[in-house]
């Protein structure tokens, strides 16, 4: 029993709505700029035909055969064209619907429906172009589906300003929270753990592969080698980060070290490889988890602040 | 919330075994075989193993994209792979040979490019790799309708390593593939 309790105060720990608040206007921010880097090229990029990459039809149709049931841009093409709307105004129409997502969740402007309407294009465009898709919309993907599920708007967004809405149950909160926490640890560890199985991270020679590697080669190469004596330190540091990040991240002593070290990582590989939508979904993402008012910090406010949490229990 | 996480933790171990599976770790090659068993019985696990037309696989496997957990999270490891290049070589009729490259407009776009590439790269069946690469070529040859012939050069760029660097070794390109494509001029049908 006390274990089943302990799971429970773990996974239902009362945490306030900042961490959803930095989640959507994140993940807002994340949207816009997703569809403005896409803005030349979204009409051409998903045509059924001429497109300069690999045309639409093929690429869904390969994604049928393993994912039939998986949204695609073609659903919408289908539908425009029953409304009599071409395939480029239907693709147009698909960006701006995403880009106003992006819009609508900064502002907090019916959270809920334009957190829907961001994953569910987002998951179109990535499974629509699956060929040329790549771990961007991956965490994309993990962070919008947490998003479209969690318990919104926070008390910061437009919605709670304009309508009258219950408060949301801190318990609720803190299990979303909890949900994505878990999730980042299992994505760090994995990805940390495959690194330590390749030599080259040991011995600096993947740090120099990575940053000479094209189209990743925006610092010259003569710059980097003179860097070369930091290369093995970087690449043991990137393993051990990542590697350690569920053991480190939890306990209060070394969660800020931790953080901070792993938000130095992404920023550094956001601006020495030009990975800039990379990085900014990994500082999204683990700002929201284990960013300011952790639930560390939450246990110390007085339960009253946070209400009942009985939910907590019939929940699990 | 148990089923979500075990999906997760299987999905990621799967693709370590596999690595490790393929040999492509430091790791003894005798644990090869254990790793192999291990991410076939995961694979058995995670329903993937079921006919494509199966009701439940197809369920989850919608779940499993729909929540951005359809692969692993090995990214870049455990080693770098090489880039991939794609050249166009386009042949006139009077015989005068232009080259050019795939391009695209954004610079966020063309790290997509380079995904495609890998893909391509990657793709053991030849079919698909042709279809892909006719696709890419007509998209060059329309920016050069005189041309007669789209040949496409599919090859990796090799960059020396901090040794190889310092004995003056240059970046390198290596030829792997090469397909002719002809379209004929009167025809705006995009290929298939």
């Amino acid at each position: 029993m006390r274990l089943r309790q302990r799971i429970i105060d773990f996974l239902f720990a009362p945490e306030p709505d900042a961490w959803l608040t930095l989640l959507r206007l994140g993940l807002g921010l994340q949207i816009i700029f997703y569809a403005l880097s896409f803005r030349h090229d979204w009409n051409i990029v998903f045509a059924a035909e001429g497109s300069p990459f690999v045309s639409r039809d093929l690429t869904e149709a390969i994604g049928k055969i393993d994912n039939p049931l998986g949204p695609q841009i073609g659903w919408f093409i289908v539908l425009g064209s029953h409304l009599g709307l071409s395939e480029q105004m239907t693709l147009s129409i698909l960006w701006l619907l995403l880009l106003g997502a992006g819009g609508a969740l900064v502002l907090g402007f019916f959270c809920r429906t334009s957190a829907v309407i961001a994953w569910l294009v987002h998951l179109c465009a990535a499974q629509s172009g699956d060929f040329f898709a790549y771990g961007l919309d991956n965490l994309m993907t993990i962070g919008l589906f947490y998003l479209a599920i969690a318990p919104l708007p926070d008390r910061y967004a437009l919605d709670a300003k304009l309508w009258r809405l219950k408060r949301i149950d801190p318990a609720r909160l803190g299990f979303h929270r909890r949900v994505l926490q878990l999730h980042l640890c299992l994505i760090y560890f994995f990805s940390g753990l495959t690194k330590c199985l390749g030599a080259g991270w040991w011995n600096g020679a993947s740090i120099w592969r990575a940053l000479t590697r094209p189209p990743f080669d925006i610092i010259p190469i003569e710059v980097l080698a003179s860097w070369k004596i930091l290369f093995p330190v970087v690449g043991i540091a990137v393993c051990l980060f990542e590697t350690a990040y569920p053991v480190f991240i939890w306990p209060r002593t070394t969660r800020l070290v931790w953080l901070a070290a792993i938000l130095a990582m992404h920023m550094a590989i956001g601006l020495s490889m030009g990975l800039f939508l990379f990085a900014s979904i990994m500082l999204v993402l683990n700002v929201a988890a284990f960013g300011p008012r952790s639930a560390m910090v939450a246990r110390q406010h007085t339960p009253a602040e946070f209400g009942p949490t009985a939910t907590a229990a019939s929940l699990f | 919330m148990l089923f979500h996480f075990a999906l997760i933790v299987g999905i990621s171990a799967q693709q370590t075994f596999w690595i490790v599976a393929q040999g492509y770790t430091s790791l003894p090659h005798s644990i090869d075989p254990f790793s192999r068993k291990a991410a076939d019985a995961l694979t058995i696990a995670l329903g993937q193993d079921l006919g494509l037309s199966n009701p439940a696989r197809q369920s989850l496997t919608a779940y499993l994209h729909s929540a951005g957990i359809e692969g692993g999270y090995g990214f870049f490891a455990p080693n770098i792979p090489s880039s991939y290049k794609l050249v166009f070589e386009l042949h006139y009729p009077d015989g005068h040979v232009e080259y050019d490259l795939p391009h695209v407009s954004g610079t966020a776009t063309g790290l997509r490019l380079v995904s495609l590439l890998d893909r391509i790269g990657r793709t053991q069946y030849e079919p698909l790799r042709e279809v892909m690469l006719k696709m890419l070529a007509y998209s060059a040859w329309q920016e050069h309708a005189g041309a007669a012939t789209v040949r496409a050069v599919f090859g990796y760029v090799d960059v020396p390593s901090l040794s190889e660097l310092k004995e003056g070794k240059k970046e390198s390109y290596n030829f792997l593939y090469a397909y002719d494509f002809t379209f004929p001029s009167s025809s705006n049908a995009p290929p298939r």
